[in-house]
This record gives structure tokens, sequence and C-alpha cells, in this order.
């Protein structure tokens, strides 16, 4: 019986390259997992002896040590609900019409294009434009309103392109049925489409708000880097640090004493802030697959 | 609008006549109601205008991308030209784009020093981001068991979720102290490797979850016909998979380099903010230039921004030539998209 020559010849140096390459795949991907665990445990250890009632609801200090966070905390959840209500309406809109609209023709290819643009700009870009219009040429300086603003810019491509993405994922048969009972494409895609795809949006919306939580750039140039001295201040035009404009501020400014301490203590705050808000979307997800099932 | 009846469906509708998928949800219950539509003028009126408001959103980013673009290169020109809320002497593109003398103080505005630093930077991270990233998107799409495929999956969305001013505080509180104690003998060790290796971490999920779906959606009979030439998993994968999935993988690549230009704050915290790195660079005269470069403080474009715009007063040079950086970053980006379009199209041809 003749076998054929297969293609590949394995040799014995192909087959050990094959076991090293296997284990250096594994090596990598657990590296990975390491840097992951040495990360948020090296945060949460650095900041876990901070972490106390007292550190969360006093008020920052300017000059003396034992100061507190509770307005930076008040303003970052305050920034991104007012960013993501902003945000939401517009970015809903967009992708309503991208999914549903636009067609498949040059005109989608061309929104896409600029969404993943706006997606792809760099958030300290967003500030500076944020600074220019807002802060400086409407004369609404360095506040709360100023921060929103810009801070929607950012999560609106988000929420744009998941929502989208969410729309295009709804079943065929059920938009069908849905026109063959009589309704127009406004109340099928708002009776049918819509509540089908909500689970997918509100996953995309809570990685957006973890997004805002995080974003430090856009608000030092359009937040500030101060606080009021009132408690608590749902004025649109103080100033308003956030939790991770303060991480940052306290460590390159370098007055408070106790600098270290604080970065240390806001960093476990919000990296437990994220994981809680990672939760939630594992637990969103699993609610879409036990539907899809 | 019509009243929604979550519950009549089920008795009026004739099942067997619905499509498949609206007779599993009439009979389960939700996810959504039926409704019953009724219809009317104002209905058909609705119908015909709403979609004018949808289109104005869109509209509106794209009217966003034009207004940055716009505001920005107003203030970026205001260092070149004299424009109107200009207070300050000009200077020319020759004194700006192809100087490496950054010193306001003295009326030298060279940003060479900071396009060098981004480039060195991000290229340096792009180095150890991009070949980790495809193998772990590999590992992820063919190699692991799928419980680790999972643990990956989240071990990626949580190194995405971090914010980058945590990174920046780690980098600065943990990582700085133990390389300067290791191997500088107790010298601070800011400068472009650590920043690299932070900005590595920070890039590389963008680039595993983007490789893992180019793996992902490539036909399997692509890998199961080459093993059945008698290939191994290696060769299946380094000669067979890795050039099939090659423009989707360098669009991944891209996409980090992209977020890797663009990040400021871990930057900023950790890379030592000396716009002067070059001179010292030269300067030098130690035996190991490679060392010498990795650990003297530098400094980029978006770290420079972040250090010097609050102290500079609007409409003098130095703030404008600040936005030109800006508009530098943001015209690099925008570079950046139009090149992972170009790739897509080759993945058509």
């Amino acid at each position: 019986m003749t076998s054929r020559v297969p293609a590949f010849k394995v040799r014995a140096t192909a087959r050990v390259a094959d076991r090293a390459m296997h284990l250096a795949l594994w090596l990598i991907a657990l590296t990975f997992v390491a840097v992951l665990i040495g990360f948020v445990g090296g945060i949460l250890k650095e900041g876990w002896s901070e972490l106390n009632l007292g550190f969360l609801t006093r008020m920052p200090e300017a000059l003396d040590a034992g100061g507190g966070i509770k307005p930076e905390l008040f303003n970052s959840l305050y920034l991104v609900a007012l960013s993501l209500a902003l945000a939401m309406p517009i970015g809903l809109g967009a992708g309503i019409y991208m999914a549903e609209y636009a067609g498949q023709g040059r005109a989608l290819r061309f929104f896409r294009l600029c969404v993943e643009t706006l997606a792809a700009t760099p958030s300290i870009v967003l500030a500076l434009f944020g600074m220019i219009l807002l802060v400086q040429m409407l004369g609404w300086s360095f506040s709360i309103r100023s921060g929103a603003v810009t801070l929607a810019l950012l999560n609106i491509p988000v929420i744009t392109r998941v929502t989208e993405e969410s729309l295009r994922g709804v079943p065929r048969e059920l938009l069908e049925a849905s026109y063959g009972l009589g309704a127009t494409k406004l109340q099928t895609i708002l009776k049918v489409a819509l509540p089908y795809a909500a689970t997918g949006i509100l996953t995309g919306v809570v990685l957006t708000a973890g997004r805002a939580f995080g974003e430090s750039a856009i608000l030092v140039f359009t937040a500030g880097t101060n606080v009021s001295q009132h408690f608590p201040d749902f004025r649109l035009s103080v100033p308003g640090e956030t939790l991770s404009v303060h991480l940052w501020y306290v460590t390159s400014d370098g007055t408070l004493p106790d600098a270290t301490q604080i970065a240390a203590g806001t960093a476990a705050v919000m990296i437990l802030v994220l994981l809680a808000l990672n939760l939630l979307v594992r637990l969103l997800d699993r609610a879409i697959r036990r539907r899809t099932r | 609008m019509a009243e929604p009846m979550p519950d009549l469906p089920e008795t009026t509708l004739d099942a067997p006549l619905l499509p498949d998928g609206l007779a599993r949800i009439a009979t389960q219950g939700t996810p959504c109601p039926t409704p019953v539509f009724r219809q009317s003028h104002l209905h058909r009126l609705a119908d015909r205008w709403t979609h004018l408001l949808f289109l104005a959103c869109t509209l509106l980013v794209v009217l966003l991308i034009g207004g940055i673009l716009y505001f920005l290169a107003a203030r970026g020109a205001g260092a070149f030209f004299p424009l109107a809320g200009n207070t300050d002497k000009v200077v020319t593109f020759r004194e700006v784009f192809l100087s490496t003398n950054w010193d306001p103080g003295d009326g030298h505005f060279g940003i060479v020093p900071f396009i060098a630093g981004t480039l060195a930077v991000t290229g340096l991270a792009l180095l150890v981001a991009a070949p980790t990233g495809v193998l772990t998107g590999v590992f992820i799409a063919k190699v692991a068991p799928p419980w680790m495929r999972n643990v990956m999956r989240q071990v990626m969305d949580l190194l995405v979720g971090i914010p980058s001013v945590v990174y920046g505080i780690f980098g600065l509180t943990i990582i700085l102290p133990m390389v300067g104690h290791a191997w500088l003998a107790d010298a601070p060790a800011a400068g472009f490797a650590v920043s690299a290796a932070i900005l590595a971490v920070m890039i590389v999920p963008t680039v595993v979850s983007l490789s893992t779906d180019a793996f992902e959606s490539l036909p399997s009979s692509l890998d199961e016909g080459s093993q059945a030439l008698g290939s191994t998993r290696w060769q299946a994968i380094w000669r067979v998979l890795i050039p099939a999935a090659r423009p989707r993988l360098l669009t991944a690549t891209v996409l980090g380099l992209g977020r890797a230009i663009g990040e400021a704050m871990a930057v900023q915290m950790v890379i030592g903010n000396n716009p002067q790195w070059m001179l010292l660079m030269r300067q030098a005269t130690d035996q190991t230039p490679v060392l010498r470069f990795l650990f003297t403080p530098a400094a980029t474009l978006t770290t420079e921004l972040v250090q010097e715009l609050p102290n500079t007063a609007s409409g003098s040079t130095w703030n404008n030539v600040l936005f030109a950086m800006g508009l530098l970053l943001y015209l690099m980006t925008m570079l950046l998209i139009l090149a992972t379009r170009r790739l897509g199209r080759q993945e058509h041809a």
C-alpha cells in the first residue's frame, strides 16, 4: 500500500516545537492572569488600611493630613449619571438609525467610520475640545456641566455601537411577525426590537458607565480639580473633581502630607466599584444567554 | 400609542399560523409582551417623521468629528499665523516640527522630543503587546479548554476596565520603586521602560479580543485541512491560521496602537515629564546607551499636554503650540482608523 507524502513533514523538531509552543501559549496566558491578580491585589493591599467609613464620609483637606473623599465620590457618581443621561438619547437614536434606516450602502459605511473615529479619539483630544468650546467660549468655566457634556462625547460612540449591534441581533422572524400584525416600522422598533435588544444595550451602558467612572484626562480640563464646599451640591456650575481626578491630583500636586495614603485609598475604592460593575455585567450577560438558548 | 395588552394574545391569537419566533414568545410570555398595534393618522405621521430625529442623532456624531477638527485647528493655527485672538508672536513650522529644543520661557517651541517620545513609548509597548496579544488570541480561540477560555475573557474584561489613573498609581507606587531598587541602585526608574510596560498591559485586551474574533471567524476547514495533511497543531497555527487572519490581526494591532498613542494619565504619572530628554541623551557619555534610553525621564505629546496646558495663558504662543500638538494627536488617530479601513478592504479582496 502506498501512502501519500503528507504536505507537512512532521519531524521530531516539529513535534518538539509543537510542545514548546503549546507550553509557551499557556505561559503567556497565565502571565496575564498573574498580572491581573498582582495588580488588583497590589492596589487593594496598599489601600486596605485607608478604607474605613471616615475616609468615605469626610471632606478632603487642602493642606493637612486626614482628608476624606466624600464630595469626590458624589461627583463621580453625579457626573457619570449626567453624562449617561446626555449620551443615552443620542447614542440610542444614532444606533437605531444605523441599524434600521441607513441601509447597507455608502451612507452606513460613512456613519460607521465616524462612530469609529469618535470612539478612537484620545480622551485628551476630547478634553481640549471641551475646554475650548465649553470652558472658554461658552464661559462655563471648570464646572460639572462642562465635564458632563464632554464626558458624554466619550460615551456616545460606545452606546451607538452597542445599540446598533444589539438591534442587528434581533431575530428576523420577530420583526416580520410584527409587520405581519400591521405594525408600522416605528412601532416595530420601539415595541419589538428595542425590548428584545434591551439587555444587550444595558450591558453596553454599564460598561460605558465604568469607563466614564474611571476617566480622568477629560475631567481635569473640564470639571476641574476643586470641589464645592457644600455637600451635596447638585448645582451644575460648580467645579466637580471626581475620584479619578483626585487620585491624579493629590499625587502630582504634592502639597498634602498624606497624599500617598489618600491616593492608595482612592485607588482601592475605584477598583472595588469597578469590580462590582463587572459583576453586574456578568449577571446581565448570563440573563441574555439564558434567554437566547 | 396603543395600549400593550400582554395577556390577551395567548388566547386570541391562532398560534399555528404565527411565525416560529412569535409563537414561542406568545406562549412563553416575556421577553416582550406581544403588542397589539392600532393604526391611526397620528401613528402614520410619527412613523414618517421620527426617522429624521434618529438621523439628527447620527449627524450629530458626524458634526462632532468635524467640530473637534475645526476648533483644534483654529487654535493650533494661531501658533503659526497671526489670527484673531492671538496675543503673542507667531512661529514657523520649521521651528516647531523640526526642532528638538523645547524651552517655552526662551521662545523655543520644538516638539520633536514629544513626537519621538510618543513613537518610542508606543513602539516599545506594541513590541510587547502585539505578539503576546495575538498569541493569547490564538490560545483563547484554538488551544485553551473551555474553562480557561472563560477565565481569560474575564481577565481581559477586567484589565480593560481598570482606569488609567489606577494603572498610573500602580506604576508610581509599586513598579517604579521596585525597578529602581533592583537594577538602578535606587535611582528613579521613570522613563520609557516602565511607561511602555504599563501601556502594554493597557492595550493588550484590545489586541486580544480583536484577534480572538479574527481566529474564531476563520472557517474550521482551514484548521482541519491542515491537520489532516499531517501538520502539528503549532504548524497549523503558524503557517495556516495566522497568515489567513493576517489583515484582521494587523487591524487589531493598529487599534491597539491608537489606544496607546492617546493614553495620557497613566504615562504622565510614570514617564518623568522631562521635555529635554533628547538633550540629556546626547550629553550622556556612559557605556550603556540602551539602558540610559530606557530609563531617562522623558515626555510625550499627551503627557506634555497634561503637564503644561493648565499653566499657560490662553492666546499665548505656548498655549497655541500645545493645541497644535493636540491636533497632531487627533490627526494621527484618524490616520490609524483609515488604515484599519484599508486593511478591512484587503481582507475582502
